[in-house]
């Protein structure tokens, strides 16, 4: 197990410098010239020549690798064209918004994943309706998604906020929460759902399970002793991968909700090249999703050593 | 086939199915809090006014050189002069300075300045910060400081007044200090405090230092920004002791926020597309305010379809302007007559002569090899642009040319002024201005490859000189004259003086009166509730 963890990290690592060699290079042929995004349209060319050199975009290539490579290691991604601010202290504020309703939004598409693969497996009454509305609305693009929801739950019924991330309460916090999270959460809880599912139906259909109905034991015993934990394993594997999902979802659903994550935070900043914050935003999605899903293949060699 | 016979599964679908479109009838259908009635007005002194996306910059007034932050700089800082309010062509008027003289050959300025001014943290305002705050543009370096780049000295003989002299003579000196962008006052105590290392730049980004009718009293980057009504104002104080500006990052989201009754008004905001809605509405006050921004076409002489005058000339007059004006951009704007903005020059002298002449393309056209493709851009995320683009782009198909369309990044723009080969054929602008009034601030950016705007680099040197001389002296004769040599080049077409659409609610008062033909941007105190 210790070898298999020393491996995933090596290769953690590696995958973290590739991906930043691809971050530098993307930006050395995007167009655009960051010391006019830096200092507005209508600066004059001399000031926009010397701002060139103060952010050092004058300087050899590798020279600007390796220094944008050992602040980055540092956690030091610079100071964005556009805000003006470190780039670190503007994700510190991102970061955690984007966390926050990424979890949410794991949470309910977990829920919502559960009541699908349970409504289908047993069969319930009225479920169909439910799944097939989870179907439909999995297939519409987010950005529609998110709009019917604001116009149906904050313009027409006034049940939910429409945007932003509440005024600080608890409880503000968590009704700016529903919408937003539950629009990111749709597209994976079917995706969750179907893995779940197929494992309920295989182990519904079990001669354990069969031996412990003719037993006489109630279908919530049923259930819970017996088929619930022989069904997750793989739908476990499938949210941890959509974990990471969630966290490039964010893109278009915070910016429809104007809730200020690491989502918002990018599209800002990509019509104005500012390319330390753009660079910063896809490290640390990119760290995180890779670590996401190495915690995920950790998890599943854990509980089968088998596949270590 | 009966229903019936259709499986379980298909037959759940198929209620699924129904039951996104009903949620979207539902939710454009009338009925609900979004049916148009008036919504009442606050009863706790908060006025909400929504933005279209974070503000960007820090609202420094020596960083902040772009668009909706400004409705929190100019509401906590003032300059010395400003831009008459509610007026449609370019007046200077006192702010913090009551009167002012200018010598002979706009070298020496004079400010008088206002008694009984303090700044936020209490200290009074001098003559002394004129100087503090002319030093820290310069310091600052943001895109701005070329305002305060000629200045040679700042003599305070006493407290109330202000003598600023230049290094060379520049008649647009005071549009300078009345643009949104120009130099504005800050306490010379708190800047002092609060230096650190960095000029104050990092206590900024979250405060303010001014003495304008209101003060940042929280600020979420990225989320939403408050500001207090500052009791000590020396001037007119609004029944609003709160504005909330809370951020919006989707346009659609905004506007049903509007309908809604949670923001007062949007300035600036909202698409072209949703004009229809309000004008006339009975529910809502939709105005169409003067601003000194056009939309406008570029040229650009470096390709080899637009190498020659004529060809350029050709496309120019292949434009139908009023049709164009008229289709895409409707009441917001007028087809422009003039060179530069509307009213920038006294009585219209410098009147744009291009005629709308297809017949001169069609020939151009002609002599060209068949399938010759050619691109015409437009910013991304321009919808007024972009319809324009794809007008014109359709026209030249029709010639048998292969016009296409193409949307750039506004920093891809904005780059091609480096190397104007990498730029389209033509480009059209949805809306473009300058920083001020002065035709020179109008001329020198949008004709001069230094002055930031001119995207091709499509300069003429003499139209430089003659620029140069005019802002010296303020001869409106010679800026008359430096426009119409440009105009030849073919590089270059005013196509409309847009306006700027507020949308308030019905309850709010004193719009016009607080709008500013500089600045896409509400005077917060001269804001009022109809009784």
């Amino acid at each position: 197990m210790l070898r298999f963890l020393l491996r995933r990290t090596g290769a953690l690592a590696v995958v973290l410098l590739v991906l930043s060699a691809v971050v530098f290079l993307l930006q050395q042929i995007s167009p655009g010239d960051p010391a006019r995004a830096a200092l507005g349209a209508n600066a004059s060319r001399q000031a926009v020549a010397a701002e060139r050199r103060r952010l050092g975009l004058d300087d050899p290539l590798p020279v600007q690798f390796l220094r944008f490579l050992g602040h980055a290691v540092r956690g030091d991604f610079g100071t964005s064209y556009r805000t003006h601010r470190p780039v670190a202290t503007d994700l510190a504020t991102a970061f955690p918004a984007t966390l926050e309703l990424v979890l949410a939004a794991f949470v309910v598409a977990l829920l919502l994943a559960a009541l699908f693969a349970a409504s289908s497996a047993l069969s319930w009454p009225l479920a169909g309706i439910g799944r097939g509305v989870l179907l439909v609305v999995a297939t519409a693009p987010p950005f529609l998604l998110a709009l019917v929801g604001i116009v149906v739950f904050y313009a027409h019924l006034d049940w939910l906020p429409g945007s932003g991330r509440g005024d600080g309460g608890p409880g503000s916090e968590l009704a700016h929460l529903v919408l937003p999270a539950t629009v990111l959460a749709i597209a994976p809880a079917l995706a969750i759902g179907r893995i779940l599912r197929a494992g309920l139906e295989a182990t519904l259909a079990a001669d354990h399970v069969r031996t412990a109905r003719s037993k006489g034991l109630g279908q919530a015993a049923v259930l819970a002793r017996h088929v619930v934990r022989n069904s997750i394993g793989p739908s476990l594997a499938m949210a941890g991968l959509q974990l990471g999902f969630l966290f490039a979802g964010t893109v278009v659903v915070e910016q429809v909700f104007s809730w200020p994550g690491m989502g918002n935070y990018l599209a800002s900043s990509i019509p104005t090249s500012d390319y330390p914050a753009i660079a910063a935003v896809t490290l640390v999605l990119g760290a995180v999703y890779v670590v996401v899903n190495t915690l995920a293949d950790v998890l599943q060699t854990a509980a089968d050593p088998r596949l270590a | 086939m009966r229903f019936s016979s259709i499986g379980r599964r298909t037959r759940t679908l198929l209620v699924a199915a129904a039951a996104v479109p009903l949620f979207a009838l539902a939710a454009c259908s009338g009925g609900g809090d979004d049916s148009g009635a008036p919504k009442a007005a606050p009863t706790d002194g908060t006025l909400t006014v929504g933005l279209l996306g974070d503000i960007g910059q820090p609202p420094d007034p020596d960083v902040y050189y772009a668009n909706n932050g400004l409705a929190i700089v100019l509401n906590t800082y003032e300059g010395l002069v400003q831009y008459a309010d509610d007026k449609d062509s370019v007046e200077i008027a006192p702010r913090l300075a009551t009167t002012w003289d200018v010598n002979a050959d706009n070298t020496v300025f004079t400010f008088h300045l206002r008694q009984g001014v303090t700044f936020h943290d209490g200290t009074p305002f001098t003559s002394a910060a004129v100087k503090v705050a002319f030093d820290r543009r310069t310091a600052v370096k943001g895109g701005a400081a070329y305002m305060v780049e000629g200045v040679k000295d700042v003599a305070t003989p006493d407290d109330l007044t202000a003598v600023v002299t230049l290094s060379a003579p520049n008649s647009a000196f005071l549009d300078y200090l009345a643009s949104p962008f120009g130099p504005k006052m800050e306490s010379p105590t708190a800047l002092a405090a609060n230096a650190g290392s960095d000029d104050t730049q990092t206590y900024l980004q979250t405060h303010d230092v001014g003495t304008g009718p209101y003060t940042i009293a929280a600020a979420q980057p990225g989320t939403s920004w408050t500001l207090k009504r500052y009791d000590g104002y020396w001037g007119d104080k609004s029944p609003f002791t709160t504005v909330q500006l809370p951020i919006y990052t989707d346009a659609s989201a905004l506007q049903l926020a509007f309908d809604h009754g949670d923001v007062s008004a949007v300035v600036a905001a909202l698409p072209s597309s949703s004009l229809k809605k309000y004008e006339g509405s009975k529910d809502y006050a939709s105005y169409l305010l003067p601003t000194l921004q056009s939309a406008l076409v570029t040229v650009n002489p470096t390709k080899e379809f637009f190498k020659s005058q004529q060809a350029r000339l050709a496309f120019l007059q292949s434009i139908d302007q009023k049709s164009l004006v008229d289709q895409v951009l409707g009441n917001r704007s007028e087809p422009a007559t003039t060179l530069y903005a509307k009213g920038m020059i006294p009585g219209g002298a410098d009147k744009q002569e291009l005629t709308y002449d297809p017949s001169v393309m069609e020939a151009y056209a002609k002599t060209l090899p068949a399938g010759t493709d050619m691109t015409i851009g437009f910013a991304s995320g321009n919808t007024n642009a972009e319809q324009m683009a794809n007008i014109q782009a359709a026209k030249l198909q029709a010639l048998g040319i292969k016009a296409t369309a193409a949307s750039y990044p506004t920093s891809q723009v904005f780059g091609w002024i480096n190397d104007p080969t990498q730029g389209p054929d033509a480009f059209f602008d949805g809306n473009n201005g300058p920083d001020g009034g002065s035709p020179y601030m109008w001329g020198h950016v949008f004709w001069d490859a230094s002055g930031g705007i001119n995207y091709f680099g499509c300069e003429v040197p003499e139209v430089n000189a003659q620029l140069d001389r005019a802002v010296a002296t303020g001869d409106d004769a010679l800026y008359v004259a430096a426009a119409e040599e440009y105009a030849k080049t073919g590089c270059y077409y005013n196509l409309s003086y847009n306006k700027d659409w507020v949308l308030a609610q019905k309850w709010l008062t004193g719009v016009e009166q607080s709008h500013n033909i500089g600045a896409n941007e509400l005077d917060f105190s001269k804001l009022g509730i109809a009784q």
